[in-house]
């Protein structure tokens, strides 16, 4: 048995394609705090949710690992969309619906959505003490379409901006974001 | 194309974070192919979000890597790895067991519908046997135990000494019974005949075979009889006694 320490992203895809129990106990180790992270930003209502959506992100890590293509990005952008998914696939289900009905219920989903991104409070985490820094009309956007995963013509819709102007302010939100990311 | 336009249009982090739309995502694989610095470009933002996302990182809460492993180790031991070979051995060994316990199933199945069948057979042949019996038991209290039946003992003549039987007669109801004790067997041909003397005539009572010893024989009813005799006939009887070959007689007392 080789006792690693440590795995350079080729060791270690190729270790988790050959299913080993180390290397995935040593991929968990290293990548559930920055998945977490995400996860929390999402589901935000501090929930056990949070937490059966990181246990459902790794298991579908482990089944799916065959399909991740390293032409098409690193481990860490790979697991990073599967945890963003899951988190937005749980945020518009059912149970997650049924945790927050206590809550006061917007009489338009998407107003609902603007209201709730721009009323957000300052106890913010990871990528989003970075959007702090972007204007508002940006932040809003990134936070609809990365945050709550709206879609570019549901956002034009439930902003009343062109498509085309919300396509173009997302792209610049992005670019300024990756200006803070150091 | 003007790449450097395209890496600041901010597609790459659009397609790294999950923006992009699908015609834009084939557009940017296709040419991150083509164009090595869109790639490098691409993994400088895969590295930088990946860095200020391990730095930000959050504690994950105990328990959840416990109850991940233990999900994935009963996925693997749920589908074990198997060769195509070693499945089709073990396809062929259930095969066999199956055809086995079905041909156990079936034999052992056989084998209880025929002992039942033979216990029910032993059954009702103990029923037949009890009531052959019970009938035998009456018949015998019928003929022994009532006053009115006389014992004519049979007794062998000169052509056939040792030959004794016994004939029980109801003179009140007109039965007769008969006993052999001893009688030689036959030929299959011939058969022992009863007769009752009245007057000196002869009355056919009914024939029976040596082989009907040890049980009571119920003959043909007679009112009056001075004697009874035993003849050898052929089978099935005649009209009248072959008397140089009668084998017993016995007196009554209507006799005297």
């Amino acid at each position: 048995m080789g006792m690693h320490n440590t795995y350079t992203e080729q060791e270690l895809v190729r270790a988790l394609k050959e299913r080993s129990d180390q290397a995935f106990g040593f991929l968990y180790d290293n990548y559930a705090g920055a998945l977490y992270s995400i996860i929390k930003q999402i589901i935000t209502d501090n929930s056990e949710l949070a937490d059966d959506v990181l246990q459902e992100v790794f298991i579908n890590i482990w089944r799916k690992i065959e399909t991740y293509d390293q032409s098409k990005g690193r481990l860490f952008t790979w697991m990073l969309n599967i945890a963003r998914n899951a988190s937005i696939d749980m945020l518009r289900s059912k149970s997650y619906q049924n945790s927050q009905k206590n809550r006061e219920l917007p009489d338009n989903v998407y107003k609902g959505a603007v209201s709730q991104v721009l009323l957000q409070n300052v106890d913010n985490i990871g990528l989003k003490k970075v959007l702090e820094k972007l204007r508002p009309e940006h932040r809003a956007l990134v936070e609809l379409a990365y945050f709550k995963g709206f879609t570019h013509e549901e956002i034009a819709e439930m902003t009343s901006v062109p498509l085309g102007t919300v396509k173009t302010r997302i792209r610049n939100a992005l670019l300024q974001l990756r200006e803070y990311l150091k | 194309m003007n790449v450097k336009e395209y890496i600041e249009s901010g597609i790459i982090e659009s397609y790294v974070m999950g923006l992009a739309s699908e015609p834009e995502r084939a557009e940017f694989e296709r040419l991150c192919a083509q164009y090595p610095e869109l790639l490098e470009a691409r993994r400088r933002f895969e590295e930088r979000l990946e860095g200020y996302a391990s730095e930000n990182a959050v504690p994950p809460p105990p328990g959840v890597k416990m109850k991940v492993l233990e999900a994935i180790n009963l996925q693997n031991n749920k589908e074990p790895a198997r060769s195509p070979v070693a499945l089709r051995i073990i396809a062929a060994a259930a095969v066999v067991l199956l055809i086995g316990m079905a041909y156990l199933y079936f034999q052992t199945r056989q084998e209880n519908k025929d002992l039942t069948d033979t216990n029910d057979r032993l059954k009702n042949s103990l029923d037949t046997t009890r009531s052959i019996l019970k009938k035998i038991v009456d018949e015998q209290k019928d003929v022994v135990g009532n006053p009115n039946v006389t014992v004519v003992n049979m007794v062998g003549t000169q052509v056939a000494p040792r030959s004794s039987a016994n004939v029980y007669w109801d003179s009140a109801s007109s039965n007769v019974y008969l006993v052999v004790k001893n009688m030689p067997k036959l030929p299959s041909d011939q058969q022992y005949q009863l007769w009752a003397l009245i007057g000196n005539k002869p009355k056919d009572l009914g024939v029976f075979d040596a082989t009907d010893d040890n049980v009571i024989l119920k003959m043909k009813n007679t009112q009056t009889a001075q004697a009874f005799a035993i003849t050898i006939e052929q089978k099935g009887g005649s009209p009248s006694p072959t008397l140089q070959k009668m084998q017993s007689l016995g007196k009554t007392l209507q006799s005297q």
